[in-house]
């Protein structure tokens, strides 16, 4: 088994493409992410507004909502014009204040301001809609407050009046509202699942296709199953340093919020690394063809993003959806970090997900005989 | 007489190349099931994933330590919104946390004892929520639940006190809302995540299947000892704009068809709204794939080997679609992410889909990005001439 070890770290390092693969992947997406969405929450986003009352109190109204820290006023003279901008995706939300806002405000007349959002931009147009409505509400506020201090109400006593009930919010496991945070704990984990299972995909597969799978054997001193011990042996360890590295990246130095163990985030990384080499292992067993085999991967890897459910539950998907998210080691990471990193409740709290994990480890089995069969006489088409 | 020639030259050359790529592409398995069945089956596979598109009446449990009418109103409030059902009354926090981490409930709303004391005083009451973020749904659902009962809720308890104190109709209604405001989503009514999420990876999956098919070839070509830029040798290596326009005019051809499948066919399947014509969908595809045959040559000549496109650059898929703005604004990209997101032919691609099929946007409001997708065209056009020029040179000094 050592043989093949140092037969695979010698592969390694003549071809680039396995450090090159993992390491280098890894690093782009890293910072990729990291940098990508180091705001946290966007800010300054474009916000159109259309003054057609331009008094006193509608540009005082600009004003403010220019000066939150989220929006930036973008003015246009027309209604046609906003909507063109709105439609472009250059606002993701405007504002009309309509004529005579100000008199009507005066005489008591209620004028009805009009919010248009596009909502196909989910985070621009959600975050620029309260916005408007905080702005609006603030205003409302504030013309109650004017009354109320002319009838000698004293200051908290209108506190009382104009927001009788507040609402304070706590974000469990996101206090911030990161949105980086949110997303980049299971993206880079899911990046790490999908160069798992390709470059091992491949590793394996290479040695049919390029008929080298004898020489393996033979090294292994016929055995697969210490062939297969000593190919992945390397790796796995590879890939768990590259995941305790990020555990690290994101939890130590970026501050990212972690309510339970980082060394309990290292055990279920470790153990997601061999629940995808296993997924692997499945695949090219199952097509010893590394063409086919690879693309299949592919496939299966790109969904295991949206599958995980961390963007759009799982829960809310169709019951046959469901059932196949089970399929993806990253759904049960995804559910295991959340146990840990919002949380923390410890082993009892993630224990399903990590044996859920484990079960990937009978895949290989399955293809034992297949792949070792294919090895062995290597009586599958090379391209 | 010798111009004709030449033209006509030209042409049965083209058409020599055209027909003998077809042949190839057909004949290879791998790039069949990435053009075909990824390409067919990607979008419908997403569509079904996210078929239901709104996360509706997630469960949340209830503390209600005031045991008031008003707080037992405020529940039921909760309880009727569409974000909203309350699935668990609870007696104490702990209680409720324990089933948070259960992840029976995505929320907690805790309505403090003095509640209705603070409420008859006229002080400010407060509620507190408790969101679990391992889902930004979860927390808009919660978010948008409970701001909207708390701002009915305020308004009856203005009314009940203004008019307590002697005030009534018209003045009334001002007093509590000055201004009044009415909202239009017209794109998206319901924030469905569908349509949201469809809009952006259709045409994610155009570009992406057709680099990693086009990779496939080049990476098989060499393998076999040709090359992607093999040209007539009677051509003297004069025949580069034949070579890539002939490769190119074949999958340009085969990905028109599956783009007319994604973005046409497909939003119609799943009934996304379809706000402009086929017609200018199609001259949006026109530029597109256009712009995506020569990226995809562009950089597939850098593939030695079949399968490495995979394992080096599949990661790009989900950064593209991160690139095209459409959940982290790009207001808010960083400069050097913003010039990256430049080099694919997706940004501009999608961000003009989501306007034009979605928003109603006509070509001329999508005009930026047309521009920008010609400029690619043509930069990525120079640049695959300039791959088959090289790549004829190296192959020459080798066989000399």
């Amino acid at each position: 088994m050592m043989a093949v070890v140092r037969r695979e770290l010698r592969l390694m390092r003549r071809r680039p493409i396995y450090l090159l693969a993992s390491l280098g992947v890894m690093a782009f997406c890293t910072v990729f992410f990291l940098t990508f969405l180091k705001e946290g929450m966007p800010q300054k986003l474009p916000i159109g507004v259309v003054d057609k009352d331009n008094s006193s109190l509608s540009r005082n109204l600009v004003r403010q909502l220019d000066a939150t820290q989220l929006g930036e006023v973008v003015s246009f003279g027309s209604y046609q014009e906003a909507r063109e901008a709105l439609q472009k995706g250059r606002i993701n939300a405007f504002c009309m204040i309509p004529e005579g806002t100000y008199s009507d405000v005066l005489a008591g007349r209620q004028p009805t301001f009009t919010f248009y959002v596009n909502s196909l931009y989910f985070v621009g147009g959600a975050l620029a809609y309260k916005d408007l409505l905080t702005m609006v509400n603030l205003f409302s506020g504030a013309v109650q407050r004017e009354a109320l201090r002319a009838t000698g109400m004293n200051d908290a006593a209108i506190m009382g009046q104009i927001q009788p009930i507040l609402i304070d919010a706590h974000q469990i496991g996101n206090t911030a509202t990161d949105y980086g945070v949110y997303l980049t704990n299971v993206l880079l984990p899911g990046i790490l699942e999908m160069i798992i299972i390709l470059v091992t995909v491949y590793t394996i597969g290479a040695e049919l296709k390029y008929g080298t799978s004898r020489h393996l054997m033979d090294r292994a001193g016929g055995s697969m199953s210490a062939a297969m011990l000593g190919k992945l042996i390397p790796y796995t360890i590879l890939y768990t340093a590259i995941g305790i590295i990020c555990d690290l990246i994101l939890y130590h130095w970026a501050g990212f919020p972690m309510a339970g163990s980082i060394w309990n985030m290292f055990f279920g990384t470790f153990i997601m690394v061999l629940a995808c080499e296993a997924v692997a292992i499945f695949i090219i067993g199952a097509l010893p063809v590394l063409r086919l085999a690879i693309s299949i991967s592919a496939l299966y890897s790109v969904l295991g993003f949206s599958l995980a459910g961390f963007t759009f539950p799982v829960e809310s998907m169709p019951a046959f959806i469901q059932g196949l998210a089970a399929a993806f080691p990253l759904r049960h990471y995804y559910m295991f970090y959340v146990q840990e990193a919002i949380f923390a409740s410890g082993f009892s709290g993630w224990y399903p997900q990590i044996v859920y994990m484990l079960l990937f480890l009978f895949l290989p089995a399955i293809v034992y005989r297949r792949l070792k069969n294919a090895y062995l006489l290597q009586n599958f088409p090379r391209k | 007489m010798k111009r004709l020639t030449y033209i006509g030259r030209w042409l049965s050359d083209w058409y020599a190349i055209f027909t003998n790529e077809l042949r190839h592409i057909f004949s290879d398995s791998g790039v069949m099931v990435i053009f075909f069945l990824a390409g067919l089956a990607y979008p419908v596979i997403y569509g079904l994933v996210y078929s239901n598109g709104t996360v509706d009446d997630m469960p949340v449990a209830i503390v209600d330590n005031s045991g008031s009418s008003a707080s037992r109103e405020f529940v039921r409030g909760l309880d009727a919104t569409r974000e909203l059902a309350v699935s668990h009354t609870c007696a104490n926090m702990a209680e409720a946390e324990q089933l948070m981490q259960q992840r029976d409930v995505k929320g907690i709303v805790m309505i403090p004892e003095d509640f209705d004391d603070r409420l008859a005083k006229m002080e400010q009451a407060t509620v507190s929520t408790y969101a679990d973020m391992s889902s930004f749904l979860y927390y808009k659902n919660m978010t948008m639940g409970a701001n909207h009962v708390m701002l009915s809720q305020m308004r009856e308890i203005q009314k009940e006190r203004f008019s307590a104190a002697g005030y009534g109709g018209q003045q009334l209604s001002q007093l509590v809302q000055p201004i009044r405001y009415e909202e239009n989503m017209p794109y998206n009514r319901t924030f469905s995540y569908s349509i949201f999420f469809l809009s952006a990876v259709l045409l994610i999956v155009i570009q992406q299947t057709m680099f990693y098919g086009v990779s496939m070839m080049a990476g098989t070509m060499r393998e076999e000892n040709r090359s992607f830029a093999i040209m007539p040798d009677r051509l003297k290596g004069r025949g580069i704009s034949r070579t890539v326009l002939g490769r190119g005019a074949a999958y340009w051809l085969i990905y028109m068809a599956i783009g007319a499948y994604v973005a046409g066919l497909v939003p119609r399947i799943f009934g996304m709204p379809q706000n402009c014509p086929f017609g200018e969908i199609f001259v949006l595809l026109l530029f597109y794939v256009t712009a995506c045959v020569g990226f995809s040559f562009t950089f597939s000549s850098f593939i030695r080997r079949r399968e490495t496109v995979f394992v080096l650059f599949l990661f790009l898929s989900p950064i593209c679609l991160f690139l095209t703005g459409f959940s982290w604004p790009v207001s808010s990209f960083p400069l050097f992410w913003k010039l990256f997101s430049y080099i694919f032919p997706s940004t501009f691609a999608a961000q003009a889909f989501i306007n034009m099929n979605t928003a109603g946007a006509d070509l001329s409001m999508v005009s930026d990005q047309m521009i920008g997708l010609t400029i690619q065209t043509v930069v990525y056009y120079v640049l695959s001439c300039a791959a088959v020029f090289v790549e004829n040179h190296m192959l020459k000094r080798k066989t000399a």
